[in-house]
């Protein structure tokens, strides 16, 4: 994993944006996209893609969900692709677990896993997928993906800076005291995640660091926020983001930045319903990492859509 | 011996053999309850999951709601001083219980069903399809209506869903399934 870096400079690679970056959160979706290329990197998005399957497949059957992902892996190696880059912290891990399994260096430990691999290879085959052949796959997360480039961001920022005239884009900027929050997936199963710790990860303060953003100390950076529950139960999904709101303000944060449509939409969507809920006023707008580093290295709200937010920074005309 | 509980032994010998480092490594030091978020939630809790499954009591963890609520954020797996993937364990639990088909909080399983049933149409989810579906099954029609309202209004929706090339025969893995 550490190495996975060296034998390629990640110039050009293939972009799985799954479901949620399709519609509620085209923010992340577009930010990201401009942001890259800003860095000189070509996004290869993966044709025909399909839903990875995410909880309701892994929790109905593990094999149904490293099928599912898998079929994006392989139209990515049809593409000529191995190297795959997956903004939703959900589907990374699902495409993650999925390289896990059919990866030809990974080693099955025993018959349920030898079982699983054959039969998710039959189901791809009767996708018409060819499997006889090596499969390398490496997925990326955003955060491990921004952190392996971060001496380019570096680099940017230093060209860009005396270039840049910010417009009221530099109200946020300044006024930004943000925490940062990884929430729980992004750096688990950690025998998968080399590049940080994962109980007390420094990624993202450091590509932050980058662009001159300092981040608060943060007690919560990686307690899950319940997410998946709250459709189905509320209170619970309330409590554990609300615990995390109230964590990031004691941190003297006037912003949390995300890297996870899910957290971030838990947190921001339903932050007028969590106040509602326990009658408290929290007002802490939740951004993406690159919506924060697209704006640093030039990009205009509307570039970001800062406007597709529900919990607009006040301080953003000011 | 009753079918059931065959079945009960079957899941107890996959998961002693095959989901490494097995639970009787498991030494009951409670780490892994100590960082999950749902332990307030639970009645039973991770480190007891463990010992049920030595007691030979997999009905009562059918029974309780700790396998459906598991978020799976893997915070268990990530401490246990032991290794052992309790997380993965919980998953297959909850697989095979919705697999038997008596799961104790049935909205779950519908909901699943749900969106599987979804994306195996279109070959990617289809967030309005999702939100009646939840609504009309849960029977709680105005749940979520401020927040459909506020999407709407921020225009982060798709009216029409996508539909991917390879559906087909996604639908018939999905229904394979299920």
């Amino acid at each position: 994993m550490v190495n996975k870096f060296q034998n390629n400079n990640l110039n050009k690679i293939a972009y799985y944006p799954g479901c949620t970056l399709n519609t509620t959160a085209i923010d992340y979706n577009i930010s990201t996209k401009k942001l890259l290329k800003i860095l000189d990197i070509e996004l290869k998005e993966i044709e025909d893609w399909s839903c990875c399957g995410t909880t309701p497949a892994y929790n109905v059957s593990e094999e149904l969900s490293i099928a599912l992902a898998s079929r994006n892996l392989l139209l990515s190696k049809s593409m000529g692709l191995e190297d795959i880059l997956s903004p939703c912290v959900s589907c990374y891990s699902k495409l993650l677990k999925a390289s896990n399994v059919i990866n030809s260096d990974i080693e099955l430990k025993n018959i349920r896993e030898k079982k699983i691999r054959s039969s998710v290879f039959k189901t791809l085959k009767y996708m018409e997928f060819d499997c006889n052949q090596d499969f390398n796959f490496r997925i990326y997360s955003i955060v491990e993906f921004l952190y392996l480039k971060k001496d380019y961001i570096r680099q940017k920022y230093k060209e860009l800076k005396n270039k840049i005239s910010y417009g009221a884009e530099i109200n946020v900027l300044k006024k930004l005291k943000p925490v940062c929050y990884y929430g729980c997936l992004l750096l688990r199963p950690k025998d998968s995640i080399k590049f940080d710790d994962p109980e007390n990860p420094i990624s993202m303060e450091k590509i932050l660091e980058q662009v001159d953003i300092e981040s608060e100390e943060f007690q919560f950076k990686t307690e899950c926020c319940g997410a998946i529950l709250s459709l189905t139960h509320k209170n619970i999904a309330f409590e554990l983001s609300k615990n995390i709101l109230e964590a990031a303000i004691d941190a003297g944060a006037n912003s949390i930045i995300v890297s996870c449509p899910l957290c971030q939409q838990n947190l921001d969507l339903r932050q007028s319903q969590i106040n509602k809920y326990y009658k408290e006023n929290y007002d802490l707008p939740i951004f993406y990492i690159t919506q924060i580093l697209g704006l640093s290295l030039g990009l205009s709200y509307k570039d970001v859509m800062i406007d597709k937010l529900f919990v607009e920074p006040k301080y953003k005309k000011e | 011996m009753s079918k059931l509980s065959k079945n009960f032994k079957k899941i107890k010998y996959d998961l002693i053999n095959f989901i490494e480092p097995n639970i009787y490594y498991c030494y009951q030091c409670g780490k892994c309850t100590a960082g999950c978020p749902l332990t307030n939630f639970y009645e039973y809790k991770p480190h007891q999951i463990t010992e049920l499954i030595k007691l030979d009591r997999i009905d009562s963890i059918f029974d309780s709601n700790s396998i459906y609520l598991c978020l799976s954020c893997e915070i268990c797996s990530n401490r246990c001083p032991q290794e052992i993937n309790i997380a993965a364990i919980m998953n297959y639990l909850r697989n095979k219980s919705l697999q038997i088909g008596k799961p104790r909080i049935p909205i779950m399983s519908k909901f699943y069903k749900l969106f599987l049933k979804t994306v195996g149409r279109f070959g990617r989810s289809y967030e309005p399809a999702l939100f009646l579906g939840l609504n009309l099954i849960s029977g709680k029609l105005f749940n979520d209506l401020d927040i459909a309202f506020s999407i709407l209004k921020k225009g982060k929706i798709k009216f029409l869903p996508e539909f991917i090339k390879g559906r087909k025969k996604m639908a018939k893995i999905i229904k394979k399934h299920m």
